[in-house]
């Protein structure tokens, strides 16, 4: 049989209580910071998770804003695509005015040709629209504008000797979306782009050359097809743009909650884990107290 | 027959019973002073001759008792056991300690990790890539500070895994010198001890004592003992015997003296003179490994990732082009100028946010024009999802980190246990129980009290006898 000491039951004791206490002080730490994980030990697996988790919130975060990013560049150029087209078919009216040579005094001619060179200007100043320091139509270029006064092209990508270099975003993990529209695609080559044919125009009604005015109207449809395909591409990749939000939203609120059930503590269960350790250390320190205090001293008179 | 051989008797029955009760009196005292055994005083009756022969037959009914030795109660096959297991318990409290702080180290996971500042630095490439002014936002100066600050947190962990291997040899040094003070102290109670015994005078108290320093020794660097036949302890350590009787050996702390040189010239313990090298268990054995094995490792684990960042980034940067078109150069680079790429000398290459290589198009290609396009800021943002990039290899190590400072505290735990059990059983052996000693007490003083009878009935007979002859 074993030999039981006051001293052994004291130590034993001190031991019990020490283990019931250093389990009430992590529950008790868990509460304080909310979190369950504080160091790897804690849960090797979860905190591979934990990481992985932040790491991916992180480059969720980030993809939002390259969204929002995208999606203002992608208006912007929609916008000035439209009102350059709106310009444009005023420009058309215009030079169907033109051609009606009989009945217009060279009065007239002057005044219209004034008025589509003006057209011209205000098309020039679209096409070099500058969002966030760049403009946008000018492909990858690091000047500040896309088309010079005279019309022609300086931005860089989309010529004959260089191609286009897309500006894009990264939208997901996995998907880039173009945010931009080169001058040239949008507006034709240089020496028969938007602006040309449009000053070509303006010379032509001056003039009252009908047959060039004939060919210029034929140019200038060309030409504004070419900006509606553009506006239709730029549609489409605002749908694109809009769908990669929508997942990102959705991945965002499913990464937070995957991240609060990996890292913070269910907060009843906590709860109610450290009630029943304190009742577990109450009761350890009432059985102690009972269980040291009596000896045969007692009971000897 | 004697007339006064029953006075005899009872007088030394008076003198055993009160020798037991000052035994129980020094229990008492020492109920809850540590290492101390219980003591026992032997009682012997005393006999009649033992070897018959002509002259010594006699019908003596015996001489009483005897209690001339007081004994220590006490299991050395349990010491030995609790020597071993405390050992063992030490060194893992040490590697588990050792595990902790190295956690600490890493911070993770949480926001001031090296993988959130990962993620912070890579989030900067990819603002960079939607930057949109060529002319200079903020968002070029911003992946310079942040990548600085991965650079700051690499060097902060592996300063702060340095110091720890600074201090931790620093601790062993001082605990080679407790050792040696302790094995000092065993071999002056050894030549006490040996006096003692063979002048007859009590040495219980001087073993308690020896005992004790020898279970500190055991947990210091897993010293084990033996009983030699005249009372004085062999301790010994694997690989050297430390105490042999009243001769002692010294132990000294050799090899690197900061953890530069630990790969080539691991510290270890030797003895002094001699020069041999021990094997110790216990906190010493605990701090040797995290000296050579824990600590150089996850340094080691962080400079592959230190150079793996770099290895990755690297390349890339010098492939784009900065803000001036030129060429980028290397992203990160050793501080020591030349040699591998380390946690403690990588540093960010690029002063001048203007010369982060943004662009992946050469003037060439774009016609003479800088560009202005971010297809290398954006491809460097992709960095981060490579699967043998170092934000994987970080997030592994980690994981590796902490199951085994998992395994290391649950190992702590079960030989908690078994320390504890071992304990207990050498308590139950060598303890003092209060009502043990109470029991006895109460035996003493009735056995006392009634040796006291016995003197005062003799006396009485003897009155009635002489009273009859007067």
């Amino acid at each position: 049989m074993m030999r039981i000491t006051q001293r052994a039951i004291s130590l034993t004791s001190l031991q019990g209580l020490n283990a019931n206490l250093s389990a009430v002080n992590r529950l008790q730490e868990q509460l304080t910071s909310g979190k369950k994980i504080s160091r790897p030990s804690d849960s090797p697996t979860g905190t591979n998770a934990a990481m992985l988790t932040r790491a991916d919130l992180a480059s969720t975060d980030q993809q939002a804003r390259n969204i929002s990013d995208a999606t203002t560049f992608l208006d912007s150029a929609d916008t000035a695509l439209q009102n350059m087209m709106t310009q444009t078919q005023r420009i058309r009216d215009l030079t169907v005015q033109a051609l009606n040579t009989g009945a217009l005094s060279s009065e007239s001619q002057g005044a219209i040709a004034a008025e589509v060179r003006q057209l011209r200007e205000s098309l020039l100043g679209q096409a070099n629209t500058v969002v966030q320091g760049r403009p946008i139509f000018g492909g990858v270029t690091a000047g500040r504008t896309a088309y010079d006064a005279a019309g022609g092209y300086v931005g860089v990508g989309g010529t004959a000797t260089v191609p286009v270099y897309p500006v894009t975003r990264q939208v997901s993990d996995v998907e880039q979306v173009r945010v931009d529209v080169t001058g040239p695609e949008a507006f034709g080559p240089n020496g028969s782009n938007l602006f040309d044919v449009v000053g070509d125009i303006a010379t032509h009604v001056a003039a009252g050359d009908a047959t060039s005015l004939t060919a210029d109207l034929d140019a200038l449809d060309a030409a504004f097809s070419r900006m509606s395909d553009a506006v239709a591409d730029l549609g489409a990749r605002q749908a694109r743009i809009e769908k990669a939000g929508t997942i990102n939203q959705s991945r965002q609120l499913s990464l937070t909650a995957r991240q609060t059930d990996v890292e913070d503590i269910d907060m009843p269960k906590t709860i109610m884990e450290l009630n029943m350790q304190k009742t577990g250390y109450q009761a350890a320190l009432q059985a102690t107290a009972q269980a040291l205090q009596p000896t045969l001293l007692d009971f000897l008179r | 027959m004697s007339t006064f051989s029953g006075l005899n008797a009872a007088t030394s029955a008076l003198f055993a019973q009160q020798r037991g009760l000052d035994v129980t009196g020094q229990n008492i005292a020492n109920v809850n002073t540590d290492g101390y055994s219980r003591q026992r005083a032997e009682l012997q009756s005393v006999g009649g001759s033992t070897v018959p022969a002509v002259f010594s037959v006699g019908d003596k009914v015996g001489g009483g008792v005897s209690a001339d030795t007081v004994i220590r109660i006490r299991d050395r096959f349990l010491e030995g056991r609790a020597q071993n297991e405390h050992a063992a318990a030490a060194s893992l409290t040490v590697t588990q300690d050792a595990l902790g702080q190295i956690e600490d180290a890493f911070r993770e996971p949480g926001d001031t990790g090296l993988q959130s500042q990962l993620d912070t630095m890579w989030a900067g490439w990819a603002d960079l890539a939607k930057e949109t002014d060529q002319q200079g936002s903020g968002a070029r100066a911003q992946v310079l500070e942040r990548t600085r600050t991965v650079v700051d947190s690499l060097h902060t962990t592996d300063r702060t895994l340095d110091q720890q291997w600074q201090q931790t040899r620093d601790s062993l040094g001082t605990l080679v010198a407790d050792v040696n003070a302790a094995a000092t102290s065993i071999a002056d109670l050894n030549q006490a001890i040996k006096r003692g015994l063979s002048g007859g005078l009590p040495v219980n108290e001087l073993a308690d004592r020896r005992d004790a320093l020898v279970m500190k020794l055991s947990e210091q660097v897993g010293a084990t003992s033996a009983l030699r036949d005249d009372g004085t302890l062999t301790v010994s350590v694997p690989g050297a015997t430390l105490v042999d009787g009243t001769s002692t050996i010294q132990l000294t702390l050799q090899g690197a003296a900061t953890s530069a040189t630990v790969a080539g010239d691991p510290p270890r313990i030797v003895t002094s003179p001699g020069g041999t090298q021990i094997r110790p268990s216990g906190t010493a054995e605990g701090d040797l490994v995290t000296m050579t094995d824990l600590i150089p490792r996850f340094r080691a684990a962080l400079d592959g990732i230190a150079a793996q960042l770099a290895g990755q980034v690297n390349p890339l940067h010098q492939a784009g082009f900065d803000a001036s078109g030129a060429a980028g150069g290397p992203l990160f680079v050793p501080s020591t100028g030349a040699g591998p790429i380390t946690a403690k000398n990588i540093q960010v290459a690029v002063t001048d946010p203007g010369k982060l290589a943004a662009a992946g198009l050469s003037s060439t290609a774009t016609g003479g024009a800088v560009s202005s396009d971010r297809l290398n800021a954006g491809a460097i943002y992709q960095l981060r999802l490579d699967p043998a990039g170092a934000d994987a290899t970080y997030r592994k190590m980690i994981v590796g980190l902490g199951v085994e400072a998992s395994v290391a505290t649950s190992n702590l735990k079960t030989q908690s246990v078994i320390s504890t059990q071992v304990d207990a059983s050498r308590e139950s052996v060598s303890g003092v129980s209060i009502d043990e000693e109470m029991t006895n007490m109460l035996k003493y003083q009735h056995a006392y009290a009634a040796a006291a009878k016995m003197v005062s009935a003799i006396d009485q007979t003897l009155q009635t006898l002489i009273g009859m002859v007067g």
